[in-house]
């Protein structure tokens, strides 16, 4: 496969604050693309206050000291633009595009927002954003159907002191509580110029777009003062099995493994492992309790990494009268029998075909390009690791595989059932 | 310091052409929408029919979509599992979707694998297996997944919302249909809906990194076997009378918010005041700095976010709200969004409509950035017969909107005489917050959208 379009011609680097900058010219485009990430997430909170790195995120559209509450959102509207932020574990990320000829404009709000958010802070604007975070907790988890199995999961699969333990939206508790010295020592503490990356994507002329950075954000005092995040090993001693019931009309079986962290040396064959076990038609899950015993509804598993560490997790929806146990007998059979009898080249190469076309897809959006910059200079220091990306799932063996099942799957697991309420 | 208390003026405007859209008409009379983009090495093909589930037969309702599960479960000389390994090993990705009113199959491939996709695409269309054993297994699939949605708030809402609205129309059912009507459906059924899939007109979107003659070529290849017919649906247009203003109920225990659907039947897309009446949805509900949003969510944090919209499909439209609400508010909600209804029929600031025209025109050129994107554009063109260089004047078509059509159209377009209100929640506490505000019955419904008894 032509290789060309994943080379990335980009410049960085820093200002004096510390804020660093990546920049990536397409002039192809009509558009300007900004994307900031700040090096804070959910594992930065601490238990008691967990949710705040989300719900700052919400605070960081209410409004600056030259931008009014609404204003935010109303002026890149305005402009034509999209916009949104988002909340990860690791770190927490904004972004807008715009036409090409309102790069000032998205500067100017960006930067306003990062050296003058506490000035318009006010209690009647907390208020209102715990309510929306509240109920944006019961829209997307309290209300849906299995909605709170993955708090369940990680909260048993990590440890009370580990910041993978809770959920990036938080416990529903400590969002209530949240007060306005959360918000001010929150951003005193993170949001730092020399603790983000900006990159800007698309449209512009450079010698013009590094004069507007180094007007708008050279003036915003960088500090170092956000603590290290302490993640200590994890191992599970013995599998811990928890029963839930739920509104819903069919259980549901969960399992989780800890495995390697983001880019950690079995990452890529994790990845392959779990496209080769549940991803497509053929793969094996589906193929034989999907398809030809027809046991299950529903499969699937996925290797989820981050910066400190990273799970392997597989879930499954038995058909009526089916039984969870049945399912789980079959799950561990078809893990166990790729152990023991191996990978195929085929199989091995349709998983790499397909993540290698979705590479090429990725591309198609200015936003998506550019937000990858920020998570391969947060990860690797190196903005342009497409290539070295893929490289590493071109290089995983059949044997990479084998190897890496064995190493995680065989150990004690997470396991939770779902059950439907009587 | 620099002086941040000004919002920076946008420098001169880029100009923008959107990407050419030609037809090309093949031999057989299969047009194909086409649009040459080169900046990946990407393909991207839609087949758009309009076999829509409207076509399926009476009390089988979800014939189409059982149709379109089964269509590429084997096709020509590979069984379902390896016709999906050929679609993996090029790590094509294929989507098959039916609507009320279209049937489309589309394929996103790298071009070095587009003419194996294509290849792989006509025999779908043109040589599905269609088997017993796979048909059961699709079929036992969808059953099992209505039972499944049962478990799903915002689905509920929605389909019985549009239940409501479309009365006995074929719009009433969901494309998917519900567990008595999938039962009494045979592999018969399948065949003769896949039979019809031939006698209505289709057309082809491609967008990629191709040249014409390649296009011809490839499509002369695979394609040579179409015959095309010209059929529409062309079916009486039931009257629909909307329901009068009503509240209804669905009972969900338990539930920590309370769904709302709020609205009625509405004209559809053919109407003369379609331009005003969506830079006047705009300003109410069309997106995050309206009305409606900035009231319920950033004003009084009711909802994680609230939107309306006119929906439309071939033969009918309407106006809806759609949103979650924290189950303790729902009365509240209900009442802030009937207010806004209402004030949007008695003003409207000239601001307003600058905001709205200004959004709608100057994200024009965002919206033909991907490929998918381009070719989703297309599919209005299809669908509602609009002419090639539709686009061309939308942008001036939106500017021409002034300040007394916004109103206008407000006023011509939306009825709170007419409004129905469905909710899904805990009834027990839906209730009684709904009769302390509301000198109305409460309808309350099944999960089916039957009443209760």
């Amino acid at each position: 496969m032509n290789k060309e379009p994943l080379k990335i011609d980009y410049e960085k680097y820093q200002l004096e604050n510390g804020l660093e900058v990546i920049l990536f010219q397409d002039l192809s485009l009509p558009t300007v693309a900004i994307n900031i990430w700040y090096r804070v997430g959910s594992a930065n909170e601490k238990p008691g206050k967990t949710g705040f790195a989300h719900l700052f995120e919400h605070m960081m559209f209410q409004g600056s000291e030259n931008v009014p509450k609404e204003g935010h959102f109303k002026y890149i509207q305005e402009a034509g633009g999209n916009l949104n932020g988002s909340t990860s574990i690791d770190r927490t990320n904004y972004y807008e595009s715009v036409p090409a000829n309102y790069l000032d404009l998205v500067l100017w709000l960006e930067s306003d927002r990062m050296g003058y958010l506490l000035p318009s802070l006010t209690q009647e604007k907390l208020t209102n954003q715990k309510d929306v975070v509240m109920n944006e907790r019961r829209q997307r988890y309290e209300n849906q159907p299995y909605g709170l199995s993955w708090e369940k999961i990680f909260s048993n699969l990590f440890t009370s002191n580990h910041p993978y333990h809770w959920p990036t939206i938080g416990w529903m508790k400590d969002i209530e509580q949240f007060e306005l010295d959360d918000v001010r020592n929150f951003f005193k503490t993170y949001y730092s110029p020399a603790n983000a990356s900006l990159v800007l994507g698309g449209n512009f002329d450079k010698a013009n777009a590094k004069n507007l950075i180094e007007k708008y954000f050279s003036e915003i005092p960088g500090f170092n003062s956000a603590p290290k995040v302490i993640a200590p090993n994890q191992k599970l001693n013995e599998t811990i099995k928890i029963n839930f019931e739920d509104n819903v009309q069919l259980p549901r079986i969960y399992f989780a493994w800890h495995s390697d962290r983001m880019f950690g040396v079995n990452d890529a064959a994790l990845d392959l492992l779990s496209e080769i076990l549940s991803t497509t038609k053929n793969s094996r899950f589906q193929k034989s309790l999907i398809f030809e015993k027809q046991i299950a509804q529903e499969i699937s598993s996925f290797q989820y990494s981050a910066k400190h560490s990273g799970s392997f997790l597989i879930y499954s929806t038995p058909k009526p009268n089916i039984s969870i146990d049945q399912i789980k007998e079959n799950i561990f059979f078809e893990i166990n029998n790729l152990i023991k009898h191996g990978v195929n080249e085929e199989e091995l190469l349709r998983a790499k075909n397909g993540l290698k076309s979705a590479y090429i897809y990725s591309l198609q959006k200015i936003d998506v390009v550019i937000d990858h910059l920020n998570h391969y200079n947060y990860f690797l220091k190196e903005p342009d690791s497409f290539i070295y990306d893929l490289q590493r799932y071109e290089n995983v063996t059949p044997d990479d595989v084998i190897n890496a099942a064995s190493k995680y799957l065989q150990s004690s697991f997470v396991e939770l059932r779902v059950l439907p309420k009587k | 310091m620099i002086d941040r208390s000004k919002i920076p003026l946008p420098r001169k405007e880029f100009s923008f052409s959107i990407p050419e859209i030609k037809i090309l008409k093949l031999h057989n009379g299969l047009e194909i929408y086409f649009v040459k983009k080169e900046n990946l090495p990407i393909v991207q093909l839609s087949f758009i029919s309009f076999a829509g589930s409207i076509n399926d037969p009476v009390e089988k309702y979800g014939t189409g979509f059982l149709t379109s599960l089964l269509i590429d479960e084997g096709a020509a000389e590979y069984d379902s599992l390896q016709l999906n390994n050929e679609l993996e090993k090029l790590g094509t990705i294929s989507s098959i979707n039916i609507n009320h009113d279209v049937f489309s199959l589309g394929i996103l491939s790298l071009k070095e694998n587009f003419e194996r996709s294509l290849q792989l695409l006509s025999k779908i269309i043109f040589e599905p297996r269609l088997e017993q054993k796979d048909f059961d297994r699709e079929k036992k699939k969808i059953l099992d997944k209505i039972l499944q949605l049962k478990d799903e708030p915002s689905y509920i809402a929605t389909t019985n919302f549009e239940k409501l609205i479309f009365a006995n129309t074929k719009y009433s059912n969901p494309e998917i249909g519900n567990s008595h009507s999938v039962n009494n459906i045979s592999l018969d059924d399948v065949k003769n809906f896949y039979y019809n899939f031939f006698q209505f007109s289709a057309s082809v979107i491609l967008v990629g990194n191709i040249t014409e003659s390649e296009t011809y070529e490839l499509f002369n290849k695979y394609f040579s076997q179409w015959k095309s017919p010209n059929k529409s649906w062309d079916e009486e247009l039931n009257i629909i009378t909307r329901p009068k203003k009503s509240i209804y109920l669905i009972n969900k225990k338990e539930s920590a918010q309370t769904e709302l659907r709020i609205g009625h039947l509405s004209k559809n897309r053919f109407a003369d005041d379609y331009y005003s009446c969506k830079v006047m949805n705009t300003i109410l509900g069309g997106q995050f700095s309206s009305r409606i949003n900035l009231n319920l969510r950033e004003k009084k944090g009711f909802t994680y976010g609230v939107g309306s919209s006119f929906h439309y499909n071939l033969k009918y439209g309407y106006f809806g709200i759609a949103t979650a609400v924290n189950i303790q508010n729902t009365s509240e909600a209900i009442l802030e969004i009937l207010f806004e209804i209402e004030e949007i029929r008695r003003n409207i600031s000239q601001d307003e409509v600058d905001f709205a025209k200004s959004y709608l025109t100057k994200q024009f050129p965002s919206k033909f950035e991907t490929y998918s994107q381009i070719s989703k554009n297309i599919s209005p063109l299809i669908l509602y017969s609009l002419p090639i260089d539709y686009y061309k004047d939308y942008t001036a078509k939106i500017q021409s909107v002034e300040l007394k059509d916004a109103i206008l159209s407000a006023n011509e377009n939306i009825f709170p005489e007419d409004i129905i209100v469905l909710a899904v929640g805990d009834k027990n506490i839906i209730v009684p917050q709904i009769s302390k505000n509301f000198d109305i019955e409460i309808i309350e419904l099944d999960l089916d959208g039957l009443k209760s008894t």
